[in-house]
């Protein structure tokens, strides 16, 4: 697979002595032809101040800023290959939604018949045939994403930078966008690089994802690595609902260490690349609710009592103490002939091979 | 709930609003009435005619000095328009620079030196001038009543570009345009209507100033409003009230459209 971003040490600094505030830190990061890329991470932590030195509204104060293989350094966002989604959208208020789609193509000088066939396309594309000759103000919401999306994909850019573009949605409308974009990205085969603070966004839709958090990139990898595989207590933390357990080590081999469990059963838990503890050391380990299995009193690894539970209909979030104290979170699915156990019943709980993982510290 | 407190329910304000809109109307009103009235008096109605507009028009002086004042007007409105629009970008949509606040007085020095005092400023400069270059044209007038004119026209300008979206430019930016395509295509279209206002708005501004335009003209140079002056020094009859009210009506017809013009903008 050929890159199509790579970026190697970047960062960012806004303004300057005292005031000077840094928004990035060192990022590295190499983004595939034809991938959907996410920028994961909470509010003010660099997501858009990476996309828009990306798109070339804003300039690195250090590192380097590859696009096919380019060097994106001293050249504006005139100059390249790359169409921003606003989150506000931006469309030209006074323009038609056939002149906002046509407009990348005009400014680059493509012939009139050249621009009125791409502009059909992009408008049945987005399914917005109907209201070509409409302005902005005279289309829903959810119709100015569409125009918003068409205008940035008609010039074929290499990349499309998306900012949280569905955050102005409401819920209905985003999960449908959502589908839209997956299959406006597979069919026009075109790398996107896609901002947003929604986890469950992020996993369901992207090839990859990197976690940030306060300008720094924490973890990148796939959907599964991210939700199975955190590296650090922050990301485990941000994504889904995680059980965090202190436990000390007792044995390492290899990249798995051995812990023992509350109640003194030992337990193998995979480490992240590069990290290793000493023996006798306690180190935090995690593992997910649902890959947790609620047993008799006495089964499995660890043994607890129910302490509260909360119905969800497809499953049930039993809140647990376990012998040593420390909360335990389990997500049973459920089926209608399966009791809710009241709070105080005594309980084990069985841990599958691989569910356990050592965070970095 | 407390009811929110209203300027209407302080006693004696209807009686303060009423003799305000009093002192303001009704001596136009009086001044466009009598310059229907069939004598000559300012205070006995005679009956109603048209013939003191029939002597305005067919006055020669009043004539030409409405044209000059006509083409001073557009042509000091104009450039001042002109001017006014690279002014107003360069005080907006710039990062802030030292001396900003600076150039944003500069601009505006008409607003806040009082007007007699820039009269007298530009009667010394252009005696000297005219002793010195012999030229003694109309130059002078447009140069001070463009001047003059800036701020009216860099105000509304300044206003309509602080409520347009800078992120429409980046975008434009973002879609290929250059610097400047993204000026032709984006930001002066969104601008035309601060850009009439500010025409509208100087052009009457230019019409109306009688100070500037004392001071700075050579024999033979009134403009509509000097001429009144003049005129008045002697016996008035009700040409004088079909003139005012004619350009009353000019005014408000320019007035009328800077207020339509800005209030579309929403
Ligand atoms: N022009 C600027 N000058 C100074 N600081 C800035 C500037 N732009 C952004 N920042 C700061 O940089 C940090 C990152 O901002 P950024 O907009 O990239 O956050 P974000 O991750 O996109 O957040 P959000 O999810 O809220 O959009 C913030 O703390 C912000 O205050
Ligand atoms: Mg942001």
């Amino acid at each position: 697979m050929t890159q199509e971003i790579e970026i190697a040490g970047l960062s960012k600094v806004f303004g300057q002595g005292a005031s000077a505030f840094r928004a990035l830190t060192d990022i590295n990061l190499s983004i595939d032809t034809g991938e959907f890329f996410t920028l994961l991470g909470p509010s003010g932590c660099g997501k858009t101040t990476l996309l828009r030195m990306i798109a070339g509204f804003e300039h690195p104060t250090g590192g380097t800023l590859k696009i096919a293989g380019e060097e994106m350094a001293g050249k504006g966002p005139n100059a390249r290959p790359v169409n921003t989604v606003f989150q506000s959208y931006a469309l030209f208020p006074h323009m038609t939604v056939a002149q906002n789609i046509g407009f990348g193509l005009k400014m680059l000088g493509k012939s009139r018949s050249e621009v009125d066939t791409t502009v059909a396309e992009m408008l049945r594309l987005v399914r917005m045939e109907p209201m070509a000759d409409r302005k902005p103000s005279e289309i829903s919401g959810g119709q100015q994403q569409r125009v918003a999306l068409a205008r940035a994909l008609a010039p074929r850019p290499r990349v499309l930078l998306l900012d949280e573009p569905l955050s102005a949605l409401d819920l209905k409308l985003r999960k449908e966008m959502q589908s839209e974009l997956k299959r406006l990205q597979t069919e026009t085969g075109i790398t996107f690089v896609f901002v947003t603070h929604d986890q469950e966004e992020a996993l369901t839709m992207s090839d990859r994802i990197a976690v940030m958090s306060a300008g720094r990139i924490l973890q990148l990898g796939t959907p599964h690595d991210i939700y199975h595989a955190p590296a650090e207590r922050f990301v485990a933390d941000f994504i889904g609902d995680t059980n965090f357990l202190d436990l000390p080590v007792t044995a390492i081999s290899g990249d798995v260490a051995t812990l023992t469990l509350p109640g003194g059963q030992s337990a193998e838990a995979r480490l992240p690349a590069g990290y290793l503890p000493v023996i006798g050391e306690t180190v935090t380990a995690v593992v997910r609710p649902e890959q947790a299995v609620l047993g008799e009193p006495g089964s499995g690894m660890l043994s607890g009592t129910v302490a509260s539970s909360v119905f969800f209909g497809t499953d049930t979030h039993l809140h647990l103490t376990l012998s040593d104290g420390q909360d335990f979170i389990l997500r049973r699915q459920n089926t209608a002939d399966l009791p809710v156990p009241q709070p105080g019943t005594p309980v084990g709980i069985t841990l599958g091979a691989g569910t356990l993982r050592v965070l970095r510290s | 709930m407390a009811k929110s407190f209203s300027v209407r329910r302080l006693p004696g304000f209807g009686a303060i609003a009423l003799a305000t809109f009093v002192m303001l109307y009704l001596p136009i009103v009086v001044l466009v009435v009598f310059s229907f009235n069939a004598g000559s008096s300012q205070s006995q109605w005679e009956g109603f005619s048209l013939q003191w507009y029939a002597a305005a028009f067919a006055n020669q002086q009043v004539q030409e000095v409405s044209i000059r004042s006509l083409w001073l007007a557009a042509v000091a409105a104009g450039v001042a328009t002109a001017l006014a629009v690279p002014a107003a970008l360069g005080t907006t949509r710039v990062s802030r620079f030292p001396g900003q606040t600076m150039i944003y007085a500069l601009i505006n020095q008409p607003l806040m030196v009082p007007e007699i005092v820039t009269g007298i400023a530009l009667l010394i400069v252009v005696a000297w001038l005219k002793v010195h270059t012999g030229y003694t044209g109309m130059g002078y007038l447009v140069l001070a009543h463009t001047a003059f004119c800036i701020p009216f026209a860099y105000l509304p300008i300044r206003a309509r570009l602080e409520t347009l979206d800078a992120t429409l430019e980046s975008a434009a930016s973002d879609l290929y345009a250059s610097p400047f395509q993204a000026f032709r295509f984006i930001t002066l279209p969104l601008l035309v209507p601060g850009i009439a206002a500010g025409f509208m708005l100087s052009f009457v501004i230019s019409l109306d100033t009688v100070v500037i335009t004392e001071f700075v003209k050579s024999a033979g140079q009134d403009t509509l409003p000097t001429y009144m002056l003049g005129q008045l020094r002697r016996i008035i009859t009700p040409e004088m009230n079909a003139i005012a009210t004619l350009f009353l009506a000019l005014s408000l017809i320019f007035v009328t459209a800077f207020f339509l013009i800005t209030r579309k903008r929403g």
